[in-house]
């Protein structure tokens, strides 16, 4: 152990702290290079060191939090019981008149030769960790390219579209949500060939609300409208429930209206989410030859 | 062993730091690695400060969504600055102490979000709603933080102030009515 003099640490400290900062800037310079060509290789990797910590850490505060909110849930057990009695029952009844709707939708798809496939191949994913930093709203999941996981998958859970993933690690990916500033999908208000309401959802930072925009002033939109992706992001698949309208701010023929939404996944309270394993058709000819496109193909 | 016991306290901070936010989004507010490094900072050890603010910035970053490396730019700088500050005044009054963080927390928030607009990304959320849930948030844990470790490191801050106000000696006072026998 080297001892130093009172007089030394002064002298040596602010070189320090210059050589310090210096590669910290480095550090976050090339970090910001490798979001606009995708991979952020730095990160990744401290992701996945990072893991083999926060994973069990996790998994131990969870079932700490867990066993505690499940004492305080005792005490509305006896009323939720009560209600989901009831529930059950009128359920009961749904399911007899479902179970009728399956087996003439069954039939009907005989008589058109369909087959009944899955269309993308899903893979459940719990939520490990949330972004330390307040500034940001990513979250990490416990699946990653060992599990076929790759750049730019959708992440869905049960209610709908909740973001997708920015960064892969070996056991880890990072994912953005929907509700982050810089996010944007195509969505279109209502069913696919049924409006041309198209237009390009974003965050505004808050968990409950995002917003749609660049809808042509001239279509007619309603609040309780569900917003679905339109599949022209060329992330995204077509037909994923994105949220239910709240809110429209009408425009005129010239300006296009601002819609608000409420996210159809519940994004505040997610604990488990699933990657969808979709990987969009690759671009045509006519896409590859715009300048912009051809810039993509390199960085990758 | 008060090294040893302040690199174990920003492991934890650092590991609360990953963690929590998972259990109540209100945690999000708390910079507990920033608490510790400053705590760091004024026991006058500048280097380890440093070192400190370096390597619990980059374990922040891993997992952040912002850029690899401003958190850790930030805390080697307000390290740096905490540190001279300690050198120059003596702040071993847990009442000092409240500014400090207060204030290594305001300048944290702001030069991480100047950073962030400087290479073009946006963090979300109000700037001021943020920086000042913040501050609230990581001052009052600063404050809990601070007795729970000066608990723990409590010979070394005796020490400490037996070395900067020595005890005064003991004469005996001469009494002044036999002064004259």
């Amino acid at each position: 152990m080297v001892e130093r003099s009172q007089e030394e640490v002064w002298k040596l400290t602010p070189w320090l702290v210059i050589v310090l900062c210096l590669g910290s800037f480095v550090l976050m310079a090339f970090d910001a290079r490798e979001i606009n060509s995708g991979q952020r290789i730095i990160r990744v990797w401290t992701q996945t060191a990072a893991d083999f910590v926060q994973s069990p850490v996790t998994t131990l505060s969870s079932s700490f939090a867990g066993y505690f909110g499940s004492i305080a849930n005792l005490r509305s057990a006896q009323d939720e019981n009560q209600q989901l009695k009831q529930r059950v029952q009128e359920l009961e009844v749904e399911l007899k008149s479902g179970q009728e709707l399956t087996s003439e939708n069954e039939r009907l798809r005989g008589l058109l030769g369909l087959r009944e496939e899955s269309k993308y191949k899903v893979l459940p994913a719990r939520i490990i960790g949330r972004d330390p930093s307040v500034w940001f709203e990513s979250s990490i999941i416990n699946r990653g390219s060992m599990d076929g996981v790759k750049l730019n998958m959708p992440i869905v859970n049960d209610g709908g579209l909740v973001g997708r993933v920015t960064a892969v690690g070996p056991l880890t990916a990072q994912i953005d949500l929907i509700t982050h500033d810089k996010s944007g999908v195509g969505g279109i208000v209502g069913e696919i060939g049924g409006t041309n309401a198209l237009g390009v959802v974003g965050g505004t930072g808050k968990r409950t609300e995002v917003e749609m925009r660049y809808v042509p002033g001239s279509v007619e939109v309603q609040i309780g409208q569900v917003v679905h992706t339109s599949g022209q992001d060329g992330i995204y698949p077509a037909g994923l429930k994105i949220g239910e309208i709240v809110e429209v701010r009408s425009g005129s023929a010239t300006t296009p209206q601002l819609i608000f939404l409420r996210p159809a996944a519940r994004i505040d309270s997610m604990k488990e989410v699933a990657v969808l394993l979709y990987e969009p058709p690759p671009k045509g000819e006519f896409d590859q030859k715009i300048p912009n496109a051809l810039k993509d193909v390199k960085a990758k | 062993m008060n090294n040893l016991k302040i690199t174990i306290a920003l492991i934890i901070a650092v590991m609360l730091q990953w963690t929590l936010r998972n259990v109540a989004e209100p945690f999000a507010y708390v910079d507990f690695p920033l608490i510790v490094v400053v705590y760091a900072a004024l026991q006058r050890d500048a280097i380890k400060a440093i070192f400190f603010g370096t390597f619990a910035g980059l374990a922040i970053d891993a997992l952040s969504g912002g850029l690899l490396g401003a958190n850790a730019f930030t805390k080697t700088l307000l390290a740096f600055f905490v540190s001279e500050l300690a050198r120059r005044v003596y702040m071993d009054n847990l009442l000092l102490r409240i500014p400090v963080i207060a204030g290594a927390c305001l300048l944290d928030d702001l030069i991480y979000y100047g950073l962030h607009r400087l290479f073009g990304q946006a963090p979300s959320g109000d700037v001021f709603v943020t920086v000042a849930y913040s501050l609230i948030g990581t001052t009052i844990s600063g404050t809990v933080v601070y007795i729970i470790l000066d608990y723990f490191l409590s010979d070394q801050t005796r020490s400490r102030k037996s070395d900067v106000f020595p005890k005064r000696r003991n004469s005996r006072r001469r009494n002044p009515i036999r002064l004259g026998k």
